[in-house]
């Protein structure tokens, strides 16, 4: 039985941005050594998200156009209001940004995938993203796998 | 070809590898300044810049050693931190409390190569006129450097909010006409009242780090048109206004794009955003005062100076 985790870090360049963070899961589960089981990846943030979809440009735009069409970083003018704006004293600043908590909601935080003869299965037009909502930020995304399989490689310090 | 965006008004508490090499900063952050984001590589820093359109920013220490028996950054370390990137423009600071301030202000600005001085009046615990502080803004004037003030309501628990009325910055600026002087976050929420001190002396300057219900853009939009009316800013203190954030209360990127929502001219918001903060930054200008090279203004010790 294997069992192992480990922590990547994203560095977001952009306040909106889509993060293709399929090779990294692919080495993950490559180093792990796992036959045949299933990998997870997570972001530890609010204000992110791991999505997966068609790996295309003009679907990356549209994904985060329309995400910030359902949850505006500011509202239109007099519509309506966050109750997060205001100040957070366990952070010692003002939350102003509820439209990138509930993207990241919607977007949702997780992603699991089926390994298989030691490789990740998925759609051949699938990749997995993390996708920055309030960025730039150095970002964490937690990536599990868990099945039956051989010795494992080493991984990053971290573990 | 417009100036380099600057921002004024930055406190670089989240850089990783300072942090790395000086362990106590990360105390700091936590205890001293009450932030409590995820500490960040310098180049999220730098990134926050390139979202905001910015070029250059402004770092800032506090020495709070009487007051609080800690510093938020040592002069040393803003200047280890400056070595790390030419965007950074580094500040000093000094406890107002101690007999050789004065001196410890010199040596940062010309042994360690900083630009301007910051203070925190709530945090350092002194009012900005007590005249026990003079000969420290006799220095700064001699050096020909910008003091950086917090004015206004400060969120660090333990601050009294008596340091920040701008009133008590009004005799430093009648008696040190040649002395340029910013007061941070509009002094809110007596604003007001330091745009009467701006109006009224020229060496006073306000900067845009005021945040304090909202979001910077709805909360920038109250204090600058409904407040005080857009056109104050716009046609009599264009010159005495520059961009700062207040990194990392506020993102960086948030509060440029909240000052250029606000409907400044494209001259006036090239001077907000770098112009003013590249004149005062000059140090040892010529002329400091705005309006002094139009002949409008211009204060009698500075013209006197300049002579």
């Amino acid at each position: 039985m294997i069992v192992k985790l480990e922590r990547i870090e994203v560095q977001s360049r952009k306040d909106m941005e889509m993060i293709d963070i399929t090779p990294e899961v692919d080495r993950v589960v490559a180093q792990s050594r796992l036959e045949n089981g299933m990998v997870m990846a997570l972001t530890t943030h609010t204000s992110a998200a791991v999505l997966v979809t068609e790996g295309i440009e003009c679907l990356e735009r549209d994904v985060l156009a329309h995400l910030e069409r359902l949850a505006p970083k500011e509202p239109p003018d007099g519509a309506y209001g966050y109750w997060h704006n205001r100040y957070l004293d366990y952070d010692g600043r003002l939350g102003f940004n509820a439209g990138d908590h509930l993207k990241s909601i919607l977007g949702g935080v997780n992603c699991v995938f089926p390994v298989e003869n030691g490789k990740m299965v998925r759609g051949s037009r699938q990749r997995i993203y993390f996708v920055e909502f309030d960025g730039p930020l150095a970002r964490t995304v937690l990536i599990q796998v868990l099945g039956n399989g051989g010795a494992p490689d080493k991984l990053s310090d971290d573990d | 070809m417009q100036p380099p965006a600057i921002d004024f008004h930055t406190h670089p508490l989240l850089v990783r590898e300072m942090i790395a090499r000086h362990p106590e900063l990360a105390r700091a952050a936590r205890e001293t300044f009450y932030i409590g984001n995820n500490f960040q590589p310098l180049e999220t820093f730098l990134l926050e810049l390139d979202a905001a359109g910015l070029a250059e920013a402004v770092v800032v220490p506090i020495d709070a050693t009487t007051s609080r028996g800690a510093t938020i950054y040592t002069n040393e370390q803003i200047a280890e931190l400056c070595s790390m990137s030419s965007r950074l423009i580094g500040f000093a600071s000094v406890d107002p409390h101690q007999p050789d301030a004065p001196d410890r202000l010199e040596y940062a600005i010309a042994g360690l190569g900083l630009r301007g001085l910051k203070l925190s009046p709530p945090t350092q615990r002194f009012f900005a006129d007590d005249e026990s502080v003079y000969p420290l803004y006799e220095r700064a004037r001699k050096l020909g450097i910008p003091i950086l003030f917090h004015a206004g309501m400060s969120w660090e628990p333990g601050c009294r909010l008596a340091y920040g009325q701008p009133l008590r910055f009004e005799n430093v600026a009648a008696d040190f006409p040649g002395l340029p002087m910013v007061l941070a976050h509009l002094a809110w929420p007596w604003v007001t009242e330091a745009v009467a001190l701006a109006l009224k002396y020229p060496n006073v300057h306000l900067d845009t780090s005021a945040l304090y219900f909202d979001n910077p853009r709805d909360f920038l939009s109250y204090a600058m048109t409904h407040v005080v009316p857009l056109t104050v800013f716009e046609r009599s203190l264009r010159r005495q206004i520059v961009f700062g954030s207040n990194y990392p209360r506020v993102e960086i990127k948030n509060m440029s794009r909240a000052v250029r929502s606000l409907g400044f001219s494209e001259e006036c918001l090239a001077l907000i955003m770098g112009g003013n903060a590249e004149r005062l930054l000059q140090a040892g200008r010529d002329t400091c005062i705005p309006g002094a090279a139009e002949g409008a203004k211009t204060s009698h010790a500075c013209a006197e100076e300049t002579a």
